[in-house]
Protein backbone atom coordinates (compact mmCIF):
# COMPACT_ATOMS: atom_id res chain seq x y z
CA UNK A 1 0.00 0.00 0.00
CA UNK A 2 1.40 3.39 -1.04
CA UNK A 3 -0.29 6.64 0.15
CA UNK A 4 0.55 9.37 -1.62
CA UNK A 5 0.21 13.25 -0.89
CA UNK A 6 -0.31 15.96 -3.74
CA UNK A 7 0.36 18.80 -1.27
CA UNK A 8 1.83 18.75 2.25
CA UNK A 9 1.32 21.89 3.30
CA UNK A 10 -0.64 22.39 6.82
CA UNK A 11 -3.19 19.93 5.40
CA UNK A 12 -0.83 17.36 3.67
CA UNK A 13 2.40 17.40 6.38
CA UNK A 14 0.12 17.31 9.50
CA UNK A 15 -1.66 14.40 7.90
CA UNK A 16 1.06 12.61 6.66
CA UNK A 17 2.52 12.63 10.37
CA UNK A 18 -0.50 11.63 12.03
CA UNK A 19 -0.32 8.52 9.20
CA UNK A 20 3.57 7.52 9.85
CA UNK A 21 2.49 4.09 11.99
CA UNK A 22 -0.04 2.88 8.89
CA UNK A 23 0.79 0.05 7.38
CA UNK A 24 1.88 1.64 4.20
CA UNK A 25 4.56 3.57 2.54
CA UNK A 26 4.12 7.56 2.14
CA UNK A 27 4.96 9.74 -0.80
CA UNK A 28 4.67 13.29 -0.98
CA UNK A 29 4.97 15.93 -4.01
CA UNK A 30 4.64 19.33 -3.38
CA UNK A 31 7.33 21.99 -5.20
CA UNK A 32 7.01 24.76 -2.57
CA UNK A 33 9.74 25.89 -0.12
CA UNK A 34 9.33 25.91 3.66
CA UNK A 35 8.88 29.73 4.90
CA UNK A 36 9.33 31.16 8.34
CA UNK A 37 5.63 31.84 8.57
CA UNK A 38 4.86 28.36 7.91
CA UNK A 39 5.97 26.76 10.85
CA UNK A 40 3.01 28.84 12.81
CA UNK A 41 0.30 25.93 10.72
CA UNK A 42 2.79 23.57 9.25
CA UNK A 43 4.11 20.28 10.80
CA UNK A 44 7.89 21.78 9.76
CA UNK A 45 10.33 22.77 11.96
CA UNK A 46 13.00 25.93 12.37
CA UNK A 47 15.24 23.75 10.74
CA UNK A 48 13.13 22.98 7.92
CA UNK A 49 13.08 26.75 6.32
CA UNK A 50 14.37 26.83 3.23
CA UNK A 51 13.67 23.35 1.96
CA UNK A 52 11.63 21.72 -0.52
CA UNK A 53 8.47 20.69 1.64
CA UNK A 54 8.29 17.19 0.24
CA UNK A 55 11.97 16.79 1.04
CA UNK A 56 11.90 18.49 4.49
CA UNK A 57 9.08 16.52 5.48
CA UNK A 58 10.61 13.12 4.08
CA UNK A 59 13.50 14.00 6.45
CA UNK A 60 11.60 14.88 9.72
CA UNK A 61 9.86 11.66 9.35
CA UNK A 62 12.94 9.72 9.06
CA UNK A 63 14.78 11.52 11.85
CA UNK A 64 11.81 12.10 14.42
CA UNK A 65 10.07 8.61 13.79
CA UNK A 66 12.13 6.53 12.02
CA UNK A 67 9.89 6.43 9.12
CA UNK A 68 11.20 6.02 5.53
CA UNK A 69 9.09 7.64 2.84
CA UNK A 70 9.57 9.22 -0.69
CA UNK A 71 9.26 13.14 -2.05
CA UNK A 72 9.15 14.55 -5.33
CA UNK A 73 9.94 18.22 -4.87
CA UNK A 74 7.82 19.25 -8.19
CA UNK A 75 4.78 20.85 -9.47
CA UNK A 76 1.93 18.07 -10.06
CA UNK A 77 1.26 18.53 -13.94
CA UNK A 78 -0.80 16.60 -16.88
CA UNK A 79 3.03 15.85 -18.01
CA UNK A 80 4.25 14.36 -14.76
CA UNK A 81 1.51 13.13 -12.77
CA UNK A 82 1.43 10.03 -14.43
CA UNK A 83 5.23 9.07 -13.25
CA UNK A 84 5.30 11.17 -10.10
CA UNK A 85 2.29 9.37 -8.92
CA UNK A 86 1.94 5.92 -10.97
CA UNK A 87 2.42 3.67 -8.07
CA UNK A 88 0.38 4.93 -5.71
CA UNK A 89 -2.41 3.08 -4.45
CA UNK A 90 -4.32 6.18 -2.71
CA UNK A 91 -4.31 9.92 -3.58
CA UNK A 92 -4.25 12.18 -0.89
CA UNK A 93 -5.25 15.82 -2.67
CA UNK A 94 -4.57 18.71 0.05
CA UNK A 95 -3.91 21.10 -2.51
CA UNK A 96 -4.74 24.87 -2.29
CA UNK A 97 -6.12 25.28 -6.08
CA UNK A 98 -9.08 24.20 -7.75
CA UNK A 99 -7.08 23.74 -11.34
CA UNK A 100 -4.86 21.32 -9.32
CA UNK A 101 -7.35 19.45 -7.56
CA UNK A 102 -9.09 19.04 -10.91
CA UNK A 103 -5.61 17.29 -12.05
CA UNK A 104 -5.54 15.06 -9.71
CA UNK A 105 -9.06 14.09 -10.17
CA UNK A 106 -9.35 13.70 -13.71
CA UNK A 107 -5.87 11.09 -12.91
CA UNK A 108 -6.98 9.09 -10.29
CA UNK A 109 -10.44 8.83 -12.64
CA UNK A 110 -8.59 7.56 -15.41
CA UNK A 111 -6.63 5.37 -13.68
CA UNK A 112 -9.30 3.70 -10.91
CA UNK A 113 -7.03 5.09 -8.28
CA UNK A 114 -9.36 5.71 -4.75
CA UNK A 115 -8.79 10.04 -4.29
CA UNK A 116 -10.12 11.57 -1.05
CA UNK A 117 -9.62 15.73 -1.09
CA UNK A 118 -9.55 17.55 2.31
CA UNK A 119 -9.76 21.17 1.81
CA UNK A 120 -10.40 24.41 4.46
CA UNK A 121 -12.43 27.72 4.15
CA UNK A 122 -10.76 30.86 4.02
CA UNK A 123 -12.20 32.34 7.29
CA UNK A 124 -10.19 28.99 8.98
CA UNK A 125 -13.77 27.77 10.67
CA UNK A 126 -14.52 25.04 8.43
CA UNK A 127 -12.95 21.65 6.85
CA UNK A 128 -14.47 19.30 4.15
CA UNK A 129 -13.27 15.72 3.73
CA UNK A 130 -14.74 14.27 1.05
CA UNK A 131 -13.95 11.21 -1.62
CA UNK A 132 -13.71 12.37 -5.10
CA UNK A 133 -16.65 10.74 -6.19
CA UNK A 134 -18.74 13.10 -4.34
CA UNK A 135 -16.24 16.16 -4.68
CA UNK A 136 -16.13 19.44 -6.63
CA UNK A 137 -13.08 21.58 -6.38
CA UNK A 138 -14.60 25.37 -4.70
CA UNK A 139 -12.53 28.65 -6.16
CA UNK A 140 -11.27 31.13 -3.90
CA UNK A 141 -14.10 33.71 -3.26
CA UNK A 142 -11.87 36.18 -5.18
CA UNK A 143 -8.26 35.93 -6.08
CA UNK A 144 -6.02 36.56 -3.42
CA UNK A 145 -8.03 35.98 -0.75
CA UNK A 146 -6.32 35.21 2.43
CA UNK A 147 -5.35 31.14 3.13
CA UNK A 148 -5.36 29.51 6.57
CA UNK A 149 -1.37 30.53 6.83
CA UNK A 150 -1.50 32.33 10.87
CA UNK A 151 -1.46 30.10 13.38
CA UNK A 152 -4.42 31.68 14.76
CA UNK A 153 -6.82 28.21 12.78
CA UNK A 154 -3.89 25.40 14.16
CA UNK A 155 -7.18 24.47 16.14
CA UNK A 156 -8.97 23.38 13.24
CA UNK A 157 -6.47 22.33 11.19
CA UNK A 158 -5.49 19.96 13.92
CA UNK A 159 -8.89 18.61 13.89
CA UNK A 160 -9.51 18.32 10.02
CA UNK A 161 -5.96 16.59 9.80
CA UNK A 162 -6.94 14.09 12.05
CA UNK A 163 -10.09 13.19 10.48
CA UNK A 164 -8.46 12.73 7.69
CA UNK A 165 -5.87 10.10 9.20
CA UNK A 166 -8.88 8.75 10.40
CA UNK A 167 -10.64 8.11 7.41
CA UNK A 168 -7.68 7.37 5.30
CA UNK A 169 -7.23 4.48 8.38
CA UNK A 170 -10.51 3.27 7.92
CA UNK A 171 -10.31 3.13 4.17
CA UNK A 172 -6.93 0.61 4.42
CA UNK A 173 -8.63 -1.74 7.33
CA UNK A 174 -11.92 -2.54 5.45
CA UNK A 175 -12.25 -0.01 1.98
CA UNK A 176 -14.95 2.06 3.59
CA UNK A 177 -14.83 6.09 1.97
CA UNK A 178 -16.25 8.09 4.66
CA UNK A 179 -17.07 12.02 4.23
CA UNK A 180 -16.53 14.47 7.44
CA UNK A 181 -17.62 18.44 7.65
CA UNK A 182 -15.67 19.36 10.63
CA UNK A 183 -16.25 22.19 12.61
CA UNK A 184 -14.46 23.29 16.33
CA UNK A 185 -17.85 22.04 17.37
CA UNK A 186 -18.01 18.47 16.06
CA UNK A 187 -16.89 16.29 13.16
CA UNK A 188 -19.66 15.25 11.52
CA UNK A 189 -18.91 12.07 9.53
CA UNK A 190 -20.96 10.52 6.45
CA UNK A 191 -19.99 6.90 4.87
CA UNK A 192 -20.62 6.56 1.16
CA UNK A 193 -22.91 9.90 1.06
CA UNK A 194 -25.34 9.01 3.57
CA UNK A 195 -25.39 10.61 6.73
CA UNK A 196 -23.68 9.25 10.12
CA UNK A 197 -22.93 9.88 13.52
CA UNK A 198 -20.49 12.23 15.14
CA UNK B 1 -38.41 16.69 0.85
CA UNK B 2 -35.26 16.91 2.38
CA UNK B 3 -33.58 18.21 5.48
CA UNK B 4 -31.26 21.43 5.65
CA UNK B 5 -28.07 21.27 6.98
CA UNK B 6 -26.06 24.72 7.34
CA UNK B 7 -22.68 25.44 8.83
CA UNK B 8 -21.52 28.92 9.43
CA UNK B 9 -18.95 30.47 11.36
CA UNK B 10 -18.16 27.78 13.08
CA UNK B 11 -21.59 26.17 13.79
CA UNK B 12 -23.24 23.85 12.09
CA UNK B 13 -27.25 22.78 12.52
CA UNK B 14 -30.06 21.07 11.39
CA UNK B 15 -33.49 23.04 10.24
CA UNK B 16 -35.87 21.00 11.86
CA UNK B 17 -38.59 19.97 9.35
CA UNK B 18 -37.59 19.36 5.53
CA UNK B 19 -37.53 22.01 2.69
CA UNK B 20 -38.88 21.03 -0.38
CA UNK B 21 -35.90 19.27 -2.72
CA UNK B 22 -36.85 21.26 -5.52
CA UNK B 23 -35.45 24.95 -4.37
CA UNK B 24 -33.01 26.53 -6.37
CA UNK B 25 -29.46 26.92 -4.54
CA UNK B 26 -30.28 30.83 -4.53
CA UNK B 27 -33.70 30.09 -2.77
CA UNK B 28 -31.57 27.69 -0.61
CA UNK B 29 -29.39 30.87 0.17
CA UNK B 30 -32.07 33.19 0.48
CA UNK B 31 -34.14 30.91 3.05
CA UNK B 32 -31.05 29.83 5.00
CA UNK B 33 -30.56 33.76 6.11
CA UNK B 34 -34.24 34.35 7.10
CA UNK B 35 -33.74 30.40 9.58
CA UNK B 36 -30.27 31.82 10.90
CA UNK B 37 -31.54 35.25 11.65
CA UNK B 38 -34.80 34.21 13.30
CA UNK B 39 -33.31 31.66 15.31
CA UNK B 40 -35.02 28.50 13.93
CA UNK B 41 -31.87 25.97 14.19
CA UNK B 42 -30.90 25.11 16.93
CA UNK B 43 -27.73 26.54 18.25
CA UNK B 44 -27.38 28.80 15.13
CA UNK B 45 -28.85 32.49 15.82
CA UNK B 46 -27.41 35.66 14.38
CA UNK B 47 -29.82 38.34 13.88
CA UNK B 48 -27.87 40.47 12.54
CA UNK B 49 -26.86 38.15 9.51
CA UNK B 50 -26.10 39.93 6.46
CA UNK B 51 -28.57 39.69 3.44
CA UNK B 52 -25.41 38.04 1.02
CA UNK B 53 -23.57 36.03 4.07
CA UNK B 54 -24.11 32.75 2.38
CA UNK B 55 -23.78 34.53 -1.10
CA UNK B 56 -20.09 32.77 -1.81
CA UNK B 57 -21.54 28.70 0.08
CA UNK B 58 -21.67 26.10 -1.77
CA UNK B 59 -25.01 23.60 -1.92
CA UNK B 60 -24.56 20.24 -1.85
CA UNK B 61 -27.05 17.95 -2.86
CA UNK B 62 -26.49 14.17 -1.14
CA UNK B 63 -29.02 10.97 -1.37
CA UNK B 64 -30.49 10.40 2.01
CA UNK B 65 -32.69 13.31 2.00
CA UNK B 66 -29.91 15.61 2.92
CA UNK B 67 -28.78 19.34 1.74
CA UNK B 68 -26.23 20.82 2.74
CA UNK B 69 -25.58 24.73 2.72
CA UNK B 70 -21.47 25.27 3.77
CA UNK B 71 -18.49 27.25 2.93
CA UNK B 72 -16.05 26.65 0.26
CA UNK B 73 -13.15 24.43 0.94
CA UNK B 74 -10.54 26.36 -1.49
CA UNK B 75 -8.00 25.72 0.81
CA UNK B 76 -5.27 23.17 1.56
CA UNK B 77 -2.97 25.54 3.18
Amino acid sequence: MRIFFCGVGALGSTTAVLCRNLPAELAFADHDRVESKNLLAQAYTRQAVGRNKAEALKLQLHNFHGVKAEAFPVRLEETNIATVAGSADLLVDCLDNAPGRLLVSAYARETGTPLVHAGLSGDGMFGLVRWDERFTPDAADRPGQPTCEGGEHLPLIGLVCATLARVIQDHLADGIRRDAMVTLTGVRTTAEGETGGL
Amino acid sequence: MATLNITYDGRSGDLPGTIERSLTDDDIRTLAVEVVRTGAIPGLHVPDLPPNAFRHFVVDRFGGGRVYLRPKVPFGA
